[in-house]
């Protein structure tokens, strides 16, 4: 009961210091009232909402919090492989070869958040859409299959992305 | 030299809306159309964070960020219907 | 201001607006070069996706107050969401409706 209880306080704080995060952000405001102001709001509407944001056990932080160091990472690495691949397109429009296939695999990913990240982020470079995303099962257009072959397709999409989002949220 | 190049960003995007527009009237099928709008959503966020940025108003920018949000809701609504149309027609 | 930052976020800001002309003009070359749906979505999201993201970037380097940048950081973080999942929901319909895709010069079994 105890633990349960420093829990919660946890997810209070926690829930309270990112709204205030946001406040600042949106205020941008310098005065000392202003502050005072947004904890108090922060903080009174954490302790009605804490319950929706962060999971009941402990041991369910790492499933949706992420590791800040590896979420720098993650966006370089996209910005960089976002541009190559619009680079691309752009080199397919003028006169480029393509070739459009549906590929399907399998991601290695644990939680929810993870894998619809890397749905997500597969649909958000150019070139590559997700169609569905069945548990751990992806389908994925793919402009540029040079590989019908499952596990083949799934690293020349995923290259390396699935191992940062692993690192970022399990 | 940025300051110079901004009044001209919204008539640069209002010529690329326009572009589209003809797109979305010629496109030959249902999915050209939606792939058309797509696109306008997105070129007409840029146009109302540029005027917001021009007139200097945060305000601006609080619409924009309302109709970024809840652009794909409207997708979303639209696709679903038309599914349900073309299932109803031929089951 | 340091004029070395000020020049340094002039010229990073001409080189993004560079890259929104480039990827909207070829996006939209493409949106009438390419023949199906399948094909026009991947270059309209050039277009949609790149190019704009390429203005906000330009826009957030230039601008004047916090209160603004912070509100394009924001747009920009709610629009790494908002412009896959629009493909997405186009791409699924596209999918249900059963139209086939384009298959350019097959010449190996695929």
């Amino acid at each position: 009961m105890r633990a349960r209880t420093l829990w919660n306080l946890i997810r209070w704080v926690l829930s309270g210091s990112v709204f205030f995060l946001v406040w600042l952000f949106f205020s941008s405001e310098t005065s000392l009232f202003a502050h005072l102001l947004g904890l108090a709001g922060a903080m009174l509407i954490s302790a009605l909402t804490y319950r929706v944001f962060l999971a009941d056990h402990e041991a369910g932080l790492r499933y949706f919090f992420p590791n800040p160091i590896w979420v720098v990472v993650l966006i370089v690495r996209l910005s960089w492989s976002f541009y190559l691949s619009s680079f691309r397109i752009v080199g397919t429009i003028l006169g480029g070869p393509c070739r459009p296939r549906i590929v399907h695999f399998r991601t290695r990913l644990k939680s929810d958040l993870a894998r619809f990240a890397l749905a997500n982020f597969i649909t958000w470079t150019p070139g590559t859409i997700t169609l569905d995303l069945d548990d751990d099962h992806l389908t994925v257009f793919w402009f540029y299959a040079d590989t019908a072959h499952r596990r083949l397709a799934g690293e020349k999409i995923k290259e390396g992305l699935e191992g940062i989002l692993g690192k970022v949220w399990v | 030299m940025t300051q110079f190049l901004l009044p001209l960003i919204p008539w640069i995007l209002l010529a690329f809306i326009g572009i589209t527009l003809l797109r979305l009237i010629i496109g030959p099928s249902l999915g050209d159309r939606l792939v058309a709008l797509n696109v306008l959503s997105g070129l007409a966020l840029g146009f109302l964070v540029v005027q917001g940025l021009l007139q200097g108003r945060e305000l601006y920018l609080d619409v924009a960020l309302v109709y970024d949000i809840f652009g794909f809701l409207g997708f979303l609504a639209f696709a679903f219907f038309l599914k349900n149309k073309s299932n109803g027609d031929n089951p | 201001m340091n004029p070395i930052l000020f020049w340094a976020r002039e010229v990073l800001a001409l080189l993004f607006f560079l890259f929104f002309l480039v990827f909207g003009l070829s996006g939209l070359l493409g949106l009438f070069r390419f023949p199906d749906p399948w094909s026009r979505l991947q270059a309209s999201s050039v277009t949609s996706t790149t190019s704009v993201f390429s203005l906000l970037t330009a826009l957030l380097l230039i601008a004047p107050s916090w209160a603004m940048a912070s509100r394009i950081l924001i747009i920009m973080a709610f629009f790494m969401i908002s412009s896959p999942t629009g493909s997405h929901i186009i791409a699924r319909f596209l999918w249900f409706s059963g139209l086939p895709h384009w298959m350019p010069e097959e010449k190996d079994k695929g």
